[in-house]
């Protein structure tokens, strides 16, 4: 089956380490909390967000479930937004929704202020806490990770998104001035939770696809935020963005990320030209998380990791959080076409 | 009055302002355009309106992308504010469709489509009442009340908050069948937005004011029917 006698987490970490490998993991950096997890521990998807014990709850069914090779926490937008001082909305309904920002609080560069001591602030101790219960209670077998927001995206969180764009153009100085204390707040972030035992860190700039900014301002102004990040917060690190990003693949891959992560509307073959080979360099994606993993049935699901499989993905990872709504089927069609159809292709050649 | 010279510059520098999101240049071929007298709603639908037709293709060839947009549309206020002072009360029959209730729904924070639509809707004339993003779903039949619109636009960019949608048309339908309900975003289809019960819907922007006003008509046509039914 490949990876012989290696567990989820073995698996996951030679292969963020550059090594030659004769398996494909299935996991990914971002949110993967389902229903049945859910469930399986008694809980409202409304309840995991501010308890620490719950939210590792919630991270690690999955893995116990379906044999998905990571347990990764948080699973909302706000964490950082929230040490920045934003008032988050926790919803009590039954539905799956992910907590949300009412108010843009900060206006102008001199409205930020950044928390004394991060440590303490918001429910970054809350994140550090699971990170800490799931290293403890199934650290050993699969991969723990965790994830921040890159400071473009975070902005859009925090002041007025629509300034925040027009302003890429008008007054592409002042953006970066906003952008540096978020990012210098992001990269401690990072490394509370690496402190905290996690096994591998994403930076997700998903406010920043081609469907939203040019190449152009996407290199000029993002990518040297990008770039320090990744020096600061150190190996293993992903560099995640949804969206279109076939025409900023190769800017991504330049920021020197252990990997970079890709969702559905990405041709992956076309990446992975424009990339290179592996292991030095990785690619990981991209299945569709709603039209494949929630709508579809599991042989789409197994279609559809082999497509990507065929294409050159190094991991099959969901392109974005996993719907908590995905089907038990889904989840385990996912996990077990990689495995199969994974090492018959790196035998293959 | 204009001689068709005079007019078809001032209609290509109030498009080119749009397209080029050169506001000065839109606002100094507005005022000029009230000055000479041009026709107000001329210079709207064939001029800003034109010019953003052609920012939304651009956008369709990725040439332009979201910020660009943005700035395209603060040209095109500019001279949205300074023309429709001037429409006529007949113009503004024309011109003015009726009002909308715009926002995206609870639990969605993604606006920037919403806000392009809305955009589309200001520009035909409509009057908006954006109520925002992340909207709980009551404030869109008590907006429709207070402002008595005759349609209600939704849009919701995930699958489940698009869910909601299907409560504020239950919501608003019981109380008033005669307002029109159009949704959109990412994740809808014709299909979802029938089973949803909604009147209309669209893909994108460019498109939606002209699904709005298709709709109405068809529940005009609708009302009609029912009422020679009633009567024998
Ligand atoms: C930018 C973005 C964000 C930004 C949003 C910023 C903002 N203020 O809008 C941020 C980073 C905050 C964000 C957050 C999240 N996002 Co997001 N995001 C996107 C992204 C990359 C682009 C959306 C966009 O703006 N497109 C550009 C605009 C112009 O297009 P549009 O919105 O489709 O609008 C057009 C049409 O749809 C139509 N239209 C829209 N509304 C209406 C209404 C009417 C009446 C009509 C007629 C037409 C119409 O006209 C518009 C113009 O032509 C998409 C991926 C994608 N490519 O769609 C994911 C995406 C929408 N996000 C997704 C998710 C899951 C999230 C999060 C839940 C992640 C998380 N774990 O927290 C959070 C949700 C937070 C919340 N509570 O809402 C998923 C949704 C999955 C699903 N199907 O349910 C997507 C599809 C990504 C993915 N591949 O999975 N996101």
């Amino acid at each position: 089956m490949g990876g012989n006698g290696l567990n989820s987490r073995e698996k996951v970490l030679k292969l963020l380490n550059h090594e030659e490998v004769d398996f494909i993991p299935c996991f990914s950096g971002m949110g993967n909390i389902v229903m049945d997890g859910l469930k399986k521990y008694g809980l409202q998807f409304n309840e995991v967000h501010q308890d620490a014990r719950k939210m590792a709850l919630a991270a690690k069914a999955t893995p116990e479930l379906f044999g998905y090779d990571c347990a990764i926490v948080p699973f909302d937008f706000n964490v950082c937004a929230e040490a920045l001082g934003s008032k988050v909305q926790y919803y009590k309904t039954e539905d799956i929704l992910y907590p949300s920002i009412p108010e843009k609080i900060i206006k102008s560069f001199e409205d930020i202020k950044l928390p004394s001591d991060p440590e303490n602030a918001g429910r970054f101790p809350v994140v550090m806490e699971a990170i800490r219960i799931l290293k403890k209670e199934t650290g050993n077998d699969v991969a723990v990770g965790s994830w921040v927001l890159g400071p473009f995206t975070l902005a859009g969180q925090v002041t007025d998104l629509t300034k925040l764009l027009k302003d890429t153009f008008k007054k592409p100085n002042e953006v970066i001035q906003f952008l540096t204390p978020l990012r210098d707040l992001l990269i401690a972030e990072a490394k509370l939770y690496q402190k905290a035992g996690a096994d591998f860190i994403t930076v997700r700039e998903m406010g920043t696809p081609v469907d939203l900014l040019s190449p152009r301002v996407w290199k000029s102004m993002i990518q040297p935020f990008m770039i320090k990040m990744r020096e600061e917060i150190g190996s293993p690190v992903v560099l995640h963005i949804c969206g279109k990003t076939n025409e900023i693949i190769h800017f991504m891959h330049e920021c020197g990320y252990d990997a970079v992560s890709v969702e559905h509307q990405n041709d992956v073959a076309m990446s992975r030209q424009k990339i290179g080979p592996p292991p030095k360099n990785l690619l990981l994606g991209n299945l569709n998380t709603y039209k494949v993993m929630v709508e579809g049935t599991a042989e789409n699901v197994a279609n559809e990791v082999r497509a990507a499989i065929d294409g050159g993905v190094d991991a099959i990872w969901p392109g974005c959080d996993i719907w908590p709504g995905t089907p038990a089927e889904n989840m385990k069609a996912m996990v077990e076409t990689t495995r199969e159809y994974g090492s018959k292709k790196k035998k293959g050649g | 009055m204009v001689d068709d010279e005079k007019r078809n510059d001032i209609l290509k520098r109030l498009s080119d302002g749009v397209v080029y999101y050169d506001e000065e240049k839109v606002i100094v071929a507005s005022n000029e355009a009230v000055e000479d007298g041009l026709d107000p709603f001329d210079a709207i639908m064939n001029g800003l309106a034109a010019g953003m037709e052609i920012v939304g293709q651009l956008y369709e060839k990725q040439e332009y992308f979201v910020p660009e947009i943005l700035m395209c549309a603060d040209a095109l206020y500019g001279g949205l504010n300074i023309l429709r002072p001037h429409l006529k009360a007949k113009e503004m029959k024309e011109a003015v469709k009726g009002q909308v209730v715009i926002g995206v729904v609870q639990g969605d924070v993604h606006d920037i489509g919403k806000n392009l639509v809305k955009m589309m809707f200001d520009v035909a004339g409509f009057t908006v009442h954006d109520l925002g993003a992340d909207v709980p779903l009551e404030k869109f039949a008590e907006e429709q009340v207070r402002t008595d619109s005759n349609i209600i636009a939704l849009s919701a960019m995930m699958t489940t908050t698009m869910m909601g949608m299907k409560k504020v048309i239950h919501m608003i339908k019981e109380r008033n069948p005669d307002v029109a309900i159009m949704v959109g975003g990412a994740p809808l289809t014709k299909e979802v937005a029938d089973i949803f019960g909604a009147d209309g819907y669209a893909e994108n922007a460019g498109n939606a004011v002209q699904e709005a006003i298709k709709m109405i008509s068809r529940l005009r046509e609708m009302h009609a029917k029912q009422q020679l039914g009633a009567t024998p």
